[in-house]
């Protein structure tokens, strides 16, 4: 049996985003929500994720009894406490619209979301540092300690070794950032260069929040001069009527087209006029508009480039195909990880009787050795008796090698549950080792052969 | 020994342009290894080991590496990788590489193996010569990393226009810093290409110019400084930038080539106009009767 980890939450996969909005938590409310989380005595540990794409809860569920009762325990405990978030009159008013992953499911599903394997854009890189934002406030708040705090961690290097291993994130996958790559491909950085919107509306809006970031200026010409001027307020930019056109296009270098007129605003010869104007600098068009604003045959000029949003969306496309393509790779490191995971936790669940069985041997061969050092032995001394103390400490060990090795092997594979109530039966050990006592708040000590957790 | 020191500096040379050459052809194609740092310090390697090799080989042969036709195209194309690597960052023109060590090995090859013997006499050795050679160096490595900007330019560019903006396009400088490369180093190379023409005018007055190859490139030589001049004169005046000005840096390049490979592939060295040859001879007469 795998750790009980316990996820529920809402996604773009589950619920469309006025739903996903009412679950979300900025970073002011996240200290409340964790406190209500860790309050449930159902929970041990617990961290709450909050994306523009994803709301959710990953918890440990506290266990004493059989695993699958304490996820379920956790579960109602999760679903409760985001009733309270929501304000909702019932948790079945919010059923519709939640997911729930249970035990290594759940754990597999924390792989993927840090790897963003479950990202509405695949392969986007924001999703790794708001998982580690989650997991900071999330320890800061004192709710992760120790095994879901390591299953978190683990969720890193998963997602760090995707990262590096595939090209799930290669390629950019929107068509502003394309804008921005393909302008800077013909400028360099934009610097030193112009940037004109040519239309106001609210595709120029989002795209010039990109483009016009590092820009060394923002023009803004539209039919409209009173919302030119507002957009070109909101980017500190100037605004000019569209009767000015040649002479905005002379002194840009990055053109924006999107306004809805159903003719090309920008013609072969007015840009050959620029161009003359502007002695032969380079002159780049983005046109997302549609229909197109700006006539095709520009692109044959000398020193002017035109994409249009075909021209965009083939490349976002191309790298998205790049992306999925890479699917097959990340998971095969999900699953690798995952194995590795579940076999060290696992191995959690026979450390109490491992410890078990060491203290009882310890204990009887100390318990004898110190009768013997009270009647037929107490003439030795110190050095004598400290090396009778270490001859012990060496004979557990080495008598309990091989039992511990199988122990754990067997762990990995089916539980060990078998070998762990045999010994627990053979060597009169105390039971429920798998349970409460199985997870201390600090993680088991090593054993010699015990494989570490790498981080 | 000096001879040996020689030999081995030149085959050290050879194979660090080789595998430089390698090195960033299998970046562009492919898109393999990290070419911003390795590339530019192997060419910056080969450059002190030619400049190692340009010295030995100097006192070896006892030749003046800025006299003659051989040692200069040699002590070129190792100018030329001097100032890529101290260029290279400042104009974001790493990739150029691609094409400054195959130009660089080109020319040390051509140094050790074609023409040779046909270098000028004493007769008509002056103090514009070694001025004429040295000028002419600068300006030609210059040229050379101005050619190798514009053809990058032409590749982007026909990528850029074909919207084939993914793999070997993402791997090439932006359209603007390499526009702006190939005119600065045309800049830089222009005057002393210009003091190079005006010292070889005067420096030729001392030459016989009877046969046709000497008429070729005394010719090549004025072609190529009337076409930099022209790429850098309709830039300024009607904005021939981007491709026409690519197009014409390429151009000025060949005739400076070609003007290197007509030295090199001379079969007679150059003769004294009869005036001076009268001179030197009667300047030998009054010395031996001196003796």
């Amino acid at each position: 049996m795998s750790l009980p980890v316990v996820v529920v939450g809402v996604s773009h996969k589950t619920a469309p985003v006025d739903v996903r909005e009412r679950f979300a938590a900025g970073a002011e409310v996240l200290p409340e929500i964790l406190a209500r989380l860790t309050s449930r005595p159902e929970l041990d540990e617990a961290m709450f994720l909050s994306t523009c794409n994803r709301v959710e809860v990953i918890a440990l569920a506290k266990t004493g009894g059989a695993p699958d009762d304490a996820m379920r325990a956790a579960s109602r405990a999760i679903r409760e406490a985001l009733r309270e978030h929501v304000g909702a009159s019932s948790v079945d008013e919010m059923g519709d619209w939640l997911y729930e992953k249970n035990g290594e499911e759940a754990v597999r599903h924390v792989f993927r979301v840090a790897a963003s394997l479950d990202s509405m854009v695949l392969g986007e890189p924001q999703i790794l540092g708001q998982v580690k934002d989650a997991y900071d406030a999330a320890v800061a708040a004192g709710a992760l300690r120790s095994h879901l705090s390591r299953c978190v961690h683990r969720a890193f290097t998963v997602a760090k070794r995707v990262r590096s291993e595939t090209q799930l994130g290669a390629g950019l996958v929107s068509i502003s950032s394309v804008a921005v790559d393909l302008a800077r491909r013909i400028f360099g950085d934009l610097r030193h260069s112009t940037v004109l919107l040519v239309g106001a509306g609210e595709m120029a809006e989002q795209a010039a929040k990109s483009l016009g970031k590092d820009a060394k200026a923002i023009r803004v010409c539209n039919r409209s001069f009173e919302r030119a001027a507002t957009l070109a307020a909101s980017f500190g930019g100037t605004a000019a009527p569209l009767e000015q056109l040649e002479g905005e296009l002379a002194i840009s270098d990055v053109v924006l087209a999107s306004t809805s007129s159903k003719s090309y605003v920008v013609q072969r010869d007015l840009v050959k006029r620029v161009m003359k104007q502007r002695k032969g600098k380079t002159l780049f068009f983005v046109d997302i508009a549609v229909p197109r604003n700006v006539e095709p045959e520009v692109h044959q000029l000398d020193n002017v480039y035109v994409y249009d949003v075909d021209d965009l969306e083939h490349e976002v496309a191309e790298n998205m195909k790049a992306r999925h393509n890479e699917i097959s790779a990340a998971e095969l490191i999900v699953d690798t990880e995952l194995g590795e995971w579940s076999s060290w936790a696992r191995g959690l669940n026979v450390s109490p009787t491992v410890v078990a069985l060491r203290a009882k041997t310890r204990g009887v061969l100390v318990a004898e050795l110190e009768r013997s050092l009270a009647s037929r032995l107490k003439h030795l001394g110190e050095g004598d008796r400290a090396a009778l103390n270490q001859m012990i400490e060496s004979a557990t060990n080495k008598l309990l090698h091989s039992a511990t090795t199988r122990l754990k092997q067997a762990a990995s594979s089916n539980d060990g549950g078998e070998l762990v109530r045999a010994l627990q039966h053979l060597f009169d050990l105390p039971e429920g080792g798998q349970g409460e006592e199985g997870r201390t708040t600090e993680p088991p000590p090593a054993e010699p052969s015990e494989k570490r957790l790498p981080h | 020994m000096s001879d040996g020191l020689a030999n081995a500096l030149f085959v050290l040379t050879i194979a660090t342009y080789v595998v430089a050459s390698a090195l960033f052809l299998r970046f562009l194609v492919r898109g393999k290894g990290d070419v911003g740092k390795v590339g530019p310090r192997l060419i910056g390697l080969g450059a002190v080991l030619h400049a190692a090799h340009i010295c030995i080989a100097s006192l070896v042969l006892r030749v003046c590496p800025v006299e003659g036709i051989h040692f200069p195209m040699s002590v070129a194309s190792m100018l030329m990788c001097v100032a890529y690597v101290l260029a290279r960052r400042r104009l974001r023109v790493e990739v150029a590489g691609a094409f400054i060590a195959p130009l660089a090995l080109t020319s040390l090859l051509a140094w050790r193996f074609v023409g040779g013997g046909a270098e000028p006499g004493d007769g008509i050795k002056s103090f514009i010569l070694p001025f004429h050679v040295t000028l002419n160096l600068f300006g030609i490595a210059m040229f050379g990393l101005a050619f190798s900007s514009a053809a990058l330019y032409l590749v982007q560019e026909r990528l850029v226009k074909q919207k084939r903006i993914d793999g070997v396009s993402r791997r090439l400088p932006p359209l603007d810093a390499l526009d702006r490369a190939e005119h600065r180093f045309l800049l830089a190379g222009f005057p002393l290409l210009t003091i190079g023409i005006i010292t070889g005018t005067v420096w030729a007055r001392r030459v016989e110019m009877g046969a046709t190859a000497d008429v070729l490139r005394a010719a090549f030589g004025y072609v190529t400084w009337l076409v930099i001049a022209g790429v850098l004169f309709l830039r300024a005046a009607v904005g021939w930038r981007g491709r026409r000005a690519a197009y014409g840096t390429i151009a000025g390049f060949g005739f400076a080539v070609l003007v290197l490979v007509l030295y090199l592939v001379r079969k007679d060295p150059p003769h004294p106009t009869a005036t001076i040859s009268t001179a030197a001879e009667t300047v030998a007469e009054t010395a031996s009767v001196t003796r």
